[in-house]
């Protein structure tokens, strides 16, 4: 909405320069942004809110300043009378629901031409363009009071009717600003006998539109339904001065009142003779009664008010008290403020022309409340400060992704959630895994000469689950490329795969839980292996196909984890027990075996936790070797053993019996031999 | 006399012992023969152990006079060891730290880094966590009945217009803002309530510099009987002074929301020209970071709670907006670019 400083100071006069205006309107509500001079006035570009269709106009604003400094309103004034008959002309609504109320007056024997220099100043000083004196005049009531207008050339309308409907299937218009429109039924249209001549309440017909030659004029002053113009100016792509009005509703007592004014006008402008108005339809006009107690609203504003203040407030903005019982009121909101329904939209109105600025900021509630463990975000807490202690760098990324990015991870992009109204292909799915923000991430950085990456992110995963609900889920993605360690004394040592299986089975660790992997295939991914916890698959961690780093940009290998977080979640006591230091000392034992190059290392651990286990404490696995010194297909593992008993320290021989059945159990089970 | 003369011998023999000793130690070199020394002379089954055993056969007075020598000579040659030893040590230590060039870089260990939209997040939430908030979150995928119609924003209203939403099948879309997570919480508890609402919206912008069709906002939402607009405006003033600095100035212009009443705008004064104007606060000296205002009664309704017992308050932030002022960050891209030369700056 744009605000010539020097056109409201005809409806009031605050006193005020042109930056206390500004600085009021804006603590009032009406916030102005760019001021700009004009001549010897003042342009201001001030942001309405939705629920203020009534400072849509300079008048209205002019009210609001007549309330923040407390000064008279003086509002435009229009008698007209008719001085005789022009063309008849039949005006019938077939369509009630979306225009209650329809008038049209006629103006016989007009002379259009440039519009007067008063009209015309007004007109550019809220930087419209000058059109001729009957344009200008519409215009310059829609600015003043708020009611959009429209004149048709009288005698271009077909058959002398004007029939307010709703426009029929193939129905065309070329509006004024010369575009051909489709028209569709629930589209309201003006027409006359033969075709539309405007679509109501958004933009007039150029056929029937007012030029030079125009010698009688119907002037159009109506009410159309809000929400049928919001629509049908979505659909036609076409926003005006009047649907934005229409559109946030204008004022119901407005619509003869604007009419005589601008007839007024054009009468003066064009030596036009004041003829018939058709007043059809009805449309009650009335406003709210509003009970409002004084006490109340300082109550709910932390203020103390005075009656008499909060009386002054709504006399100013046209509010009227028509019952007083001490602070207890009753009032009536005026046809303008729809928005006003309640008494806590009164409160508002009070409060704005009273000044948030004025009301202290004082606390004076807070609620105890017990401490309830927010586990599922003290375990996310942890979690990235695990990751970022390990020196992994997190990131965020889009939730919503490509249809390319879902297929090529299609074996773990179950029932993805596709958006109705996409932005870009490229964001139109909520992201059924967090694989493609990663890979993203690392082809950027790499594509910038940053190759040694290790990121994670702690996101959501989404999908479509039973009966419409729908499954977000947080999840962990880690991606490891490059050279994490690299350092002059240890030189260049690449991540591998089982960098990523050490972070992954730390992540766990951190919350006392013992995964499982377990190797699987998923396509675009290889040496894939799942992660179970608790007998539920939970993740994977994988090394990513050639395939699919082509299509991220990426040369070099790139390891990636994601862990489903909800079994983490649910299986982590956070609580923390402890569980007393062994007494007495560990004997450590290696073992080094050679076996075929097939046999996993898994099972040997596994097979020796199970030899002896009473006494193993720890077994870690110390070397791998095939080369030289073992023949082809073999491979040697060295295990180191700890035994000890909590109860007492154990003795050598003990130690080596023990030992000893450990490696009887693997030769038996694995025919292994020992080197 | 002859105690009196073995006395002598033996006095003689412990400072041909002493001479021994002192030769020794003053030809050595090493810590390992040092020990040896140590053990020669003062060991269990040293020089000077046997002279002290050799005194069994002799007078009292003669066996504790020759003792007491010997003793102290003892305590003396420990001493002279391990002075020696200490020496031994350093000079170690010196030719040591000549071989290794010290100003070889360390071993670099890789640090970690939180995002930065984390980073902003958890001080929020600590702030309001502090003041005995608790943290409620909701969905992302919504109804539109938790979106729009409980916060009273009616189907084709203008209204909407603000909070142009991703939609989905059916009556589902993605949560435009975190307002929705205000009714699940009053559905889900009794009031009074206190808590905080962080969480990832959606609205379809094009993405640039600061715009984004993905971004973060944190919820607030303080329910009890007598809850006032000043409560929200102090409430408020602390957190934007926590959060900017001591000498922030805030100040409320009224606002619309559909789900507040009265409502307001919040804005602070710019932290980076302190309110001067500038080229970050349009020139006026202030900036937009909040909105916020009293609940709205048909919410309360919304969401169970009866209005006429209760008032309270509800706020909302972004967290992108608030972490660009925070660091100085002019294009809302680089948080989700995840440039490592953009993150490696947060640690």
């Amino acid at each position: 909405m744009k605000l010539s400083y020097n056109w409201i100071k005809e409806y009031v006069d605050t006193g005020a320069s042109e930056e206390e205006l500004a600085q009021g309107l804006t603590m009032s509500g009406s916030e102005v942004g760019e001021m700009e001079k004009n001549g010897n006035d003042t342009l201001m570009e001030l942001e309405i809110t939705t629920n203020r269709p009534d400072c849509l106009n300079i008048v209205g604003l002019a009210r609001e300043a007549a309330a923040v400094f407390d000064k008279e309103l003086k509002t435009p004034k229009a008698d007209v009378s008719e001085e005789g008959k022009g063309p008849a002309i039949e005006c019938v609504i077939k369509s009630k629901q979306l225009c209650p109320r329809y008038t049209a007056r006629v103006i016989a024997g007009t002379r259009v031409k440039a519009a007067s220099e008063t009209i015309k100043k007004h007109v550019e000083a809220v930087a419209l363009r000058s059109v001729n004196n009957v344009v200008d005049v519409t215009n310059f009531c829609l600015m003043e009071q708020g009611q959009p207008l429209h004149a048709f050339d009288l005698d271009k309308i077909k058959g002398g009717k004007i029939i307010i409907r709703e426009a029929t299937k193939g129905e065309k218009i070329e509006t004024i600003d010369g575009e051909m429109r489709d028209l569709q039924p629930g589209m309201l249209v003006i027409a006359d006998k033969t075709r539309p001549i405007a679509v109501a309440g958004i933009m007039g017909g150029k056929d029937t539109e007012v030029t030079e030659s125009t010698k009688n004029i119907l002037l159009e002053s109506a009410y159309f339904d809000p929400v049928s113009v919001r629509r049908t100016a979505r659909m036609l792509g076409l926003s005006s001065d009047s649907s934005y009005r229409f559109e946030r509703g204008v004022d119901k007592g407005m619509i003869k009142m604007a009419s005589d004014r601008a007839t007024k006008l054009i009468a003066e402008e064009t030596g036009g003779k004041v003829c018939e108005l058709y007043d059809i339809g009805s449309l009650p006009a009335e406003g709210d009664t509003i009970k409002f107690s004084v006490e109340k609203a300082g109550r709910i504003l932390g203020i103390s008010i005075e009656t008499e203040k909060a009386k002054n407030i709504f006399n100013r903005l046209g509010i009227t008290v028509c019952e007083e019982n001490g602070p207890e009121l009753v009032v009536k909101t005026p046809t303008f403020r729809e928005d006003l329904t309640r008494e806590i939209d009164l409160v508002e109105e009070v409060a704005r022309i009273y000044g948030y600025h004025n009301i202290p900021a004082e606390v004076t509630k807070l609620i105890p409340q017990v401490r309830r463990k927010e586990h599922e975000r003290e375990v996310l807490e942890k979690l990235r400060s695990i990751l970022a202690a390990r020196g992994l760098n997190e990131i965020m990324t889009y939730s919503l992704i490509n249809e390319a990015a879902v297929k090529r991870f299609s074996a773990i992009s179950k029932d993805p959630v596709y958006l109705n109204n996409p932005v870009s292909e490229e964001h139109k799915i909520m992201t059924p895994h967090l694989l493609d923000g990663m890979m993203r991430s690392l082809s950027w950085n790499i594509n910038r000469g940053n190759k040694d990456l290790g990121l994670f992110e702690i996101g959501k995963i989404y999908s479509k689950g039973a009966k419409g609900k729908y499954i977000e889920i947080h999840t962990l993605c880690i991606g490891l490329t490059g050279n994490l360690r690299k350092n002059w004394e240890e030189g260049d040592r690449k991540v591998h795969f089982f960098d990523i299986k050490g972070m992954a089975d730390t992540v766990f660790k951190g919350f006392k839980l013992d995964p499982v992997f377990e190797g699987t295939k998923i396509s675009g991914l290889e040496s894939t292996t799942v992660i179970n916890l608790a007998d539920k698959e939970t993740g994977f961690i994988a090394e990513v196909s050639k395939k699919i780093l082509d299509a991220y940009d990426i040369e070099h290998p790139v390891y990636v984890a994601q862990i489903k977080l909800d079994s983490l979640i649910e299986k982590t006591n956070l609580a923390n027990h402890y569980h007393s230091i062994p007494r007495y000392p560990s004997s450590s034992r290696d073992v080094s075996i050679l076996c075929d190059q097939s046999l996993a290392a898994g099972s040997v651990f596994k097979a020796i936790s199970e030899s002896g286990e009473e006494l193993i404490r720890d077994i870690e696995l110390v070397d791998v070797y095939t080369g030289e010194q073992v023949d082809p297909g073999k491979k040697s593992l060295t295990y180191s053993i700890k035994y000890g008993l909590d109860t007492r320290t154990l003795k050598d021989e003990e130690i080596e019996s023990v030992h000893s059945k450990v490696k009887e159990h693997l030769v038996k089970k694995f025919n292994v031999t020992f080197r | 006399m002859i105690g009196e003369r073995n006395k002598m011998d033996i006095l003689s023999k412990l400072n041909d012992i002493k001479d021994a000793f002192e030769a020794e130690l003053n030809n050595c070199s090493g810590a390992q023969e040092l020990e040896e020394i140590r053990v020669k002379y003062t060991g269990r089954k040293g020089e000077l152990t046997g002279v002290l055993r050799s005194l069994t056969d002799l007078p009292p007075e003669v066996k504790k006079e020759v003792g007491q020598k010997a003793n102290i000579l003892k305590k003396e040659f420990e001493e002279k060891v391990l002075a020696a030893k200490e020496k031994t040590l350093e000079a170690g230590s010196r030719a040591k730290a000549q071989t290794i060039d010290v100003t070889l870089p360390g071993i670099k260990e890789r640090l970690g880094t939180l995002h930065p939209l984390t980073q902003t997040m958890t001080r929020i939430n600590e702030i309001f966590v502090s003041l005995g908030f608790r943290i409620a979150e909701g969905p992302e995928i919504e109804t539109e009945f938790y979106n729009f119609e409980a916060l009273n924003i009616p189907m084709d209203h203008p209204s909407r217009d603000a909070f142009d939403t991703f939609y989905i099948e059916g009556e589902n879309l993605l949560r435009s803002h975190t307002s929705n997570v205000q009714i699940h919480v009053m559905q889900n508890q009794p009031p009074p309530v206190q808590a905080i609402m962080p969480g990832r919206v959606y609205r379809p912008d094009a993405v640039d510099a600061t715009h984004s069709f993905m971004f973060h906002q944190v919820e607030g939402l303080m329910v009890d009987k007598g809850i006032r607009f000043s409560d929200l405006k102090g409430m408020l003033s602390i957190f934007c002074k926590s959060m900017f600095g001591q000498e922030i100035e805030m100040r409320l212009r009224p606002h619309f929301f559909p789900f507040t009443e009265p409502s307001a705008e919040v804005d602070i004064s710019c932290i980076m020209c302190k309110g001067k104007g500038c080229r970050v606060c349009s020139g006026n000296g202030w900036l937009e970071i909040l909105g916020a205002g009293m609940v709205n009664p048909k919410v309360f309704e919304a969401g169970g709670y009866d209005p006429e017992q209760y008032t309270g308050y509800a706020f909302g932030m972004g967290v992108e907006r608030i972490a660009m002022l925070l660091y100085g960050i002019e294009d809302i891209r680089l948080f989700y670019e995840n440039d490592v030369r953009f993150l490696n700056q947060f640690v």
